[in-house]
């Protein structure tokens, strides 16, 4: 038999943590990125990462209320199965990053410090500094490159994904629930440099790619989170599912290249976000007195006050600046006041982000509040991956989780997904899995603060296993896989690279037909169309807009007609793939006629379980006049019944309010 | 503050002059362009803009400038070039601080301690490999579940924390005198390892499970290329965009393996 | 095997470079400090009182006449010598290779510690050039490198120093001032060097590390530098400004008896200090 390898695309913390699972049991991994993977966007998640903890669970928390939060958070839009094992294998995950030498903040007797964060009146967030994610990224890059020494891993850097190489699916070979004819037996990759284009074989190939705020301009995402990888995974057959699902964060700094996170620790810490009452108060945000601030998030949430969760958050802010016209300055901004606060502990707890906001701003926060808008921030929709359910089956889905309730399922791996199982986030197409954000599983309609950087090393770690296993017990192997197909995918990519390079870099372009162009005026127009807040009208002129970009994509010309390490036709052959994918997006926006988490609709403003308790999938069908077909999958719900979302809004339906416990509360 | 900077930004105009280079082998030239930064622009926002439309100053049509970027919030340490004749990244190179009047020029070059790709984007594979070199992880036994790590006061994590803020960008290096160009990867390990792989080690050292390689650490640094080859002209701590204590590590890693190489003579066989 | 190797390369490496650091203090600096200590006595030597001269210089050239001879008195001096030299070739000769590694940038990187870094290397050069040139003509008597062409002779140490620098007897001539701007250059390129490697070899050695003791360690250096400076451009000043004529005559005054040098120094040192 010859040997099993396994190719990981992406470097961030989902595709590091699945490298370093598959190398540990002893399966060789190609490893790539666009980038060298220590700079992967992973390193811009600021506030921490979250996990049932031995403090909170004396205070009645436990796994499965984190379970039962990060559900009520995403809108109850998740399959419940995944949630419940991420939630459960979470406080895993966290002794293992603190073996790994991970610099957790500490209290003062030595043990792992906690914050509050958005979803959650517990504190169940560990966090290192200001930059856990970067922490945590470190941590699993220099694993991998222990692995890289003992010659199990090979990276190659500076290599862009084009497409999965997919073979005939012999029915006997199939694992999983087949969706699919098709294999995926490798992959066609580019070397950014040379710009050489060459096929590679794996037995498994994980997505580990991340999101696509790129789609939306300017976003708080890297520049190379563009959503070109996973669309061109859909392009070749698997499906994206709840694309319309994006969160926006609610704070972020707004810039003339991109938007920076301020990190919802900063709320966490006890930041307040407040406009002065009076519209046009053109006086210092210092010496505006208390009573003629409005603070519009504590007034209408009290109980949750700052830190309701994202959506809730970004929805007012845009409520208070487009509607009520009450933006700071008579901007789209507001106020994010920390200056009560000890500017020491400040430093301590948040002085990572707090110098971002100076370094990109030039203000200091500890003295004057910050100024944020909602920005782009997440994909919670991603690439549709199924998974083998655990042993835990109730005859009777619970209610609400109230604290100190004794948790109805035990904690041990296996009662959520059964693990190790060969489909565990796996595509539709077998042998293809998604891990981290490019995997829709685990955040439903919007994400908690700090459960992403959980649910991509989760990822990795857990759902490795189910890779490594499906390797192993493999009859078929790729090696075995036809060259041709491997020979004819490589003349395809040199095709279209040839087509996009016909006639580049002779003269000047037309706007029109400009990449940079294009892609400025997809982001405007999605952001406009598919964020805070959508309506059916908005979108529909959006998908208008949307055929005539792709139209104009189809007949791009480049200005650079370099054989060598061109980023324009890397940037172009991306835009191509984002239009198609924003498109997935809108047409699953327009399609859910509710409003449901992240995705709010002015015409359909209600939660409508009856007709969208349901994932959207989409399937790309080019033989369709619209290749786009949507398609719905109930939703795995057999363990907690949907409940209304309203983090205690006063308007709201009285619901039983959780007992608060000493110390919990902000 | 920032508002009235950005309304100064406004409509004028600023030059950029960079050093463009095809690819490794062709010889670099300098290029200008002009453009007209955003409010709020910084370097990347700029190169954004040339990108689009990349005609030079003198009217020619040009090429997109080659550059590599990430974060764009300095945590990536991808965009890391030489600016106005210093290293630093691009991202939080704001114009209005570095160019304030109409009509500055602003000179954009790539790091000169490593071999460029093209443009702006040069190849710090070396600056990896120096991790290698001193086995930069904490050798953990496996990835199961053995509980938590080891305590650590916060008197230990609050400076591990620092040096772990690193993001091999690589400015300590392209600002060191010690650490010059070696095409060649064979000679990568005997040259000069540079600041942030010293202070790396420190890091490791400091850690309960990792120190636990640390005799091989320290050997890697006490051979060519090594600590001793730093010559403490204290660039390095200067030009830290994360103000990481690189002297201090340096210092730090000369005391180990004084007190190692100490130890080892009356000890090892 | 290569790991092993890859060890003892490593220790070697390692030794070599340290040994480099070491001789800068012992034996080269201990020894300039002493070197600068006996020659600045041309200068302090006017406040000893027991020596053997009746006016201010003359005492100090008696007091220097006095500390030459006891140094040349002292037993084992070749081999001390010797070592000296030793010492300061090696520490030369893996200097200059050393040097060779780095490329300065104090253009791009103007900070006084980079300034420093290029100075330090720099300074080596020229102290070594002096240094070579300074035994050469005063202790292996290449005289013809020495304008007047005048031998040194340690019975008769201030004079035919004085005669060194000033290149005559009557007046300090143009080739004499050459050589003393070089002596000058080259001992404060000396001192400087000492100074500045003493500040970085408590970096290499690990004993400042926190950025304040690298400070605190800074200002002790840089005191010791001022004096030393101190001292060395004194001497090279009070030479100059030696009377090389009465400076014989003190010497003579010191050796009665001009062939037997060794008694008579002995028979003197009762104006030790």
């Amino acid at each position: 038999m010859s040997e099993r390898r396994v190719i990981v695309v992406g470097g961030g913390l989902a595709g590091l943590a699945a490298t370093i699972r598959i190398a540990e049991a002893g399966i060789p991994v190609d490893l790539f990125s666009m980038c060298p993977v220590k700079r992967s966007h992973s390193v811009c998640a600021q506030g921490g990462i979250n996990a049932a903890n031995d403090i909170a669970r004396q205070q009645g928390y436990s796994e499965y209320q984190h379970f039962d939060e990060t559900l009520l958070g995403g809108d109850f839009l998740a399959d419940q199965a995944p949630v419940l094992e991420m939630a459960n294998f979470a406080p895993r995950v966290i002794d293992l990053l603190d073996r790994m030498g991970v610099p957790f903040n500490r209290t003062t007797e030595g043990f792992r410090d906690l914050r509050l964060f958005g979803g959650s009146l517990f504190k169940r967030t560990h966090f290192a500094g200001a930059t856990t994610g970067q922490q945590l990224l470190y941590a699993l890059d220099e694993q991998t490159r222990r692995w890289e020494v003992e010659g199990k891993v090979r990276k190659y850097e500076f290599w862009e994904f084009l497409r999965p190489v997919l073979d005939e699916l012999d029915p006997d070979d199939a694992i999983g629930h087949v969706h699919s004819d098709k294999r995926c037996v490798g992959i066609v990759a580019q070397d950014m440099r040379t710009m050489q284009i060459r096929s590679f074989r794996a037995d498994a190939v994980i997505m580990a790619t991340g999101g696509c705020g790129l789609i939306f301009g300017k976003s708080t995402n890297s520049v190379i989170c563009t959503g070109g990888a996973a669309s061109r995974c859909y392009q070749a057959g698997a499906w994206y599912a709840n694309g319309e699902m994006i969160q926006v964060h609610p704070t972020a700094i707004p810039g003339a290249d991109k938007c920076r996170l301020m990190s919802e620790s900063a709320r966490g810490e006890g930041g307040r976000i407040w406009v002065p009452r009076k519209a046009d108060d053109d006086r210092k945000p210092t010496d505006i007195p208390e009573e003629e601030r409005l603070y519009f998030l504590e007034e209408k949430y009290p109980k949750y006050g700052n830190l309701v969760p994202r959506d809730i958050a970004s929805r007012e802010i845009f409520d208070i600046c487009i509607n009520q016209d009450l933006g700071v300055a008579g901007q789209n901004q507001v106020f994010l006041d920390l200056t009560h606060k000890d500017p020491e502990e400040l430093d301590r707890k948040l002085g990572g982000i707090l110098e971002i906001y100076e370094k990109f701003v030039g203000d200091d926060p500890r003295k004057v509040p910050m100024r944020i808008f909602p920005a782009v921030h997440y994909s919670m929709g991603g690439l549709w991956t199924q998974y083998t359910q655990g042993d835990y089956d109730p005859h009777q889905p619970h209610g609400a989780h109230n604290p100190g309730d004794t948790p109805p399922i035990a904690t041990e791996p296996g009662h959520g997904l059964k693990l190790g199982a060969s489909n565990n986030m796996m595509t539709n197409i077998p042998g293809l899995y998604a891990f981290g954000e490019v995997n829709f599983a685990y955040h439903g309609a919007t994400r908690l603060g700090a459960n992403a950087l959980l649910s991509c090393i989760f990822d990795g770690l857990y759902n490795g296993l189910s890779v490594v296993n499906a390797v192993r017990d493999a009859e078929f192997s790729a090696a075995d896989a036809p060259q041709s197909i491997f020979d004819h995918a490589v003349a395809d990519e040199q095709t279209k690279t040839d087509a996009l390079l016909e006639g580049a870099g002779s003269g000047e372009i037309p706007d029109e037909l400009n990449p940079y162009i294009i892609g400025l005026e997809l982001g405007e127009e999605m952001t406009a169309a598919s964020t805070v807040v959508k309506t059916g009208d908005r979108m529909r002129q959006a998908m208008t807009k949307l055929d005539e970009l792709s139209d104009r994509c189809s007949r791009m010309k480049l200005n650079d007609a370099a054989a060598w390490s061109n980023r324009t036709l890397s940037y172009a052959r991306s835009l191509q793939d984002m239009v198609v994918l924003a498109k997935v997006i809108l047409k699953g926006g327009l399609q859910r006629e509710e409003s449901r988490g992240s995705h709010y609709r002015l015409d359909f403003p209600d939660r409508d379980d009856e007709n969208f308790f349901k994932t959207t999938v989409a399937e790309h069908v080019p033989s369709n006049p619209d290749p786009i077909r949507i398609f719905y999958c109930n939703v795995d719900a057999r363990l907690v019944e949907p409940r209304a979302r309203s983090y205690g809004e006063k308007k709201a339906k009285p619901e039983q309010p959780p007992a608060q416990t000493a110390g919990a509360g902000a | 503050m920032a508002a009235s900077n950005a309304q100064q930004s406004g409509k004028r105009h600023i030059r950029l002059k960079i050093l463009r280079q095809e690819a490794q082998d062709k010889l670099p030239r300098y290029e200008t362009f002009d453009v007209q930064p955003e409010p709020g622009a910084n370097v990347i926002s700029c190169l954004q803009q040339i990108a689009a439309r990349p005609v030079t100053a003198s009217g020619e049509q040009s090429t997109p400038v080659a550059y590599d970027a990430g974060c764009l919030e300095e945590v990536c340490g991808a965009c890391t070039m030489v600016i106005n004749g210093r290293v630093r990244q691009s991202c939080s190179c704001l114009i209005d601080q570095i160019a304030p009047n109409d009509g500055d020029t602003i000179t954009l070059e790539p790091m000169t301690k490593f071999p460029v790709i093209r443009d702006l984007w040069v190849d710090r594979s070396r600056l990896f490999h120096a991790l290698k070199r001193t086995s930069s992880w904490v050798p953990i036994d496996s990835i199961y579940d053995r509980g938590p790590g080891p305590k650590e006061l916060p008197d230990k994590q609050e400076p591990r924390y620092v040096l772990s803020t690193c993001m091999s960008c690589g400015c300590c290096l392209e600002a060191c005198p010690q650490y010059n160009p070696r095409p060649d990867e064979k000679d990568w390990d005997e040259a000069f390892i540079g600041a942030h792989a010293i202070s790396q080690v420190r890091l490791f050292n400091l850690h309960d499970t990792g120190k636990q390689l640390k005799s091989e650490r320290l050997e890697a640094l006490m051979g060519p290329g090594g600590v001793s080859d730093c010559g403490n002209a204290q660039n390095c701590v200067k030009v830290c965009p994360k103000e990481i204590p690189l002297t201090e590590s340096i210092a730090a890693i000369g005391r180990a393996v004084t007190v190692h190489s100490i130890a080892r003579w009356f000890t090892a066989r | 095997m290569g790991h092993e190797e890859e060890g003892t390369l490593a220790k070697r490496y390692f030794l070599l470079r340290r040994l480099h650091s070491l001789t800068g203090i012992l034996p080269i600096g201990v020894f300039l400090i002493f070197h600068l200590t006996t020659n600045s006595s041309v200068l302090w030597g006017a406040a000893n009182t027991r020596a053997h001269a009746d006016d201010l210089p003359g005492r100090g050239i008696a007091t220097f006449q006095h500390e030459v001879s006891f140094i040349n008195n002292l037993p084992g001096l070749l081999i001390m010598e010797i070592t000296l030299w030793a010492a300061i070739a090696f520490h030369a000769i893996l200097g200059i290779w050393y040097a060779t590694t780095g490329k300065s940038n104090t253009a791009r990187y103007p900070h006084m510690d980079n300034r420093r870094y290029a100075l330090q290397r720099l300074t080596g050069y020229i102290a070594l050039l002096f240094i070579l040139y300074h035994i050469a003509t005063l202790r292996w008597g290449w005289s013809f490198l020495v304008p007047g062409g005048v031998t040194w002779g340690h019975e008769h140490a201030a004079s035919t120093l004085a005669l060194a620098l000033r290149g005559s007897a009557d007046s300090i001539t143009v080739a004499g001032l050459a050589v003393s701007l070089f002596y000058f250059v080259g001992v404060t390129s000396a001192v400087f060097h000492f100074a500045n490697g003493l500040w970085t070899a408590a970096i290499t050695w690990g004993l400042t590390i926190s950025t304040a003791a690298q400070r605190r360690w800074g200002v002790v250096c840089a005191g010791l530098g001022i004096l030393l400076m101190a001292m060395a451009w004194g001497s090279v000043v009070g030479f100059l400004f030696t009377d090389p004529e009465k400076a014989r005559e003190i010497e003579s005054a010191m050796h009665p008896e001009e062939d037997s040098t060794e008694h008579t120094a002995r028979a003197t040192t009762d104006g030790a200090p």
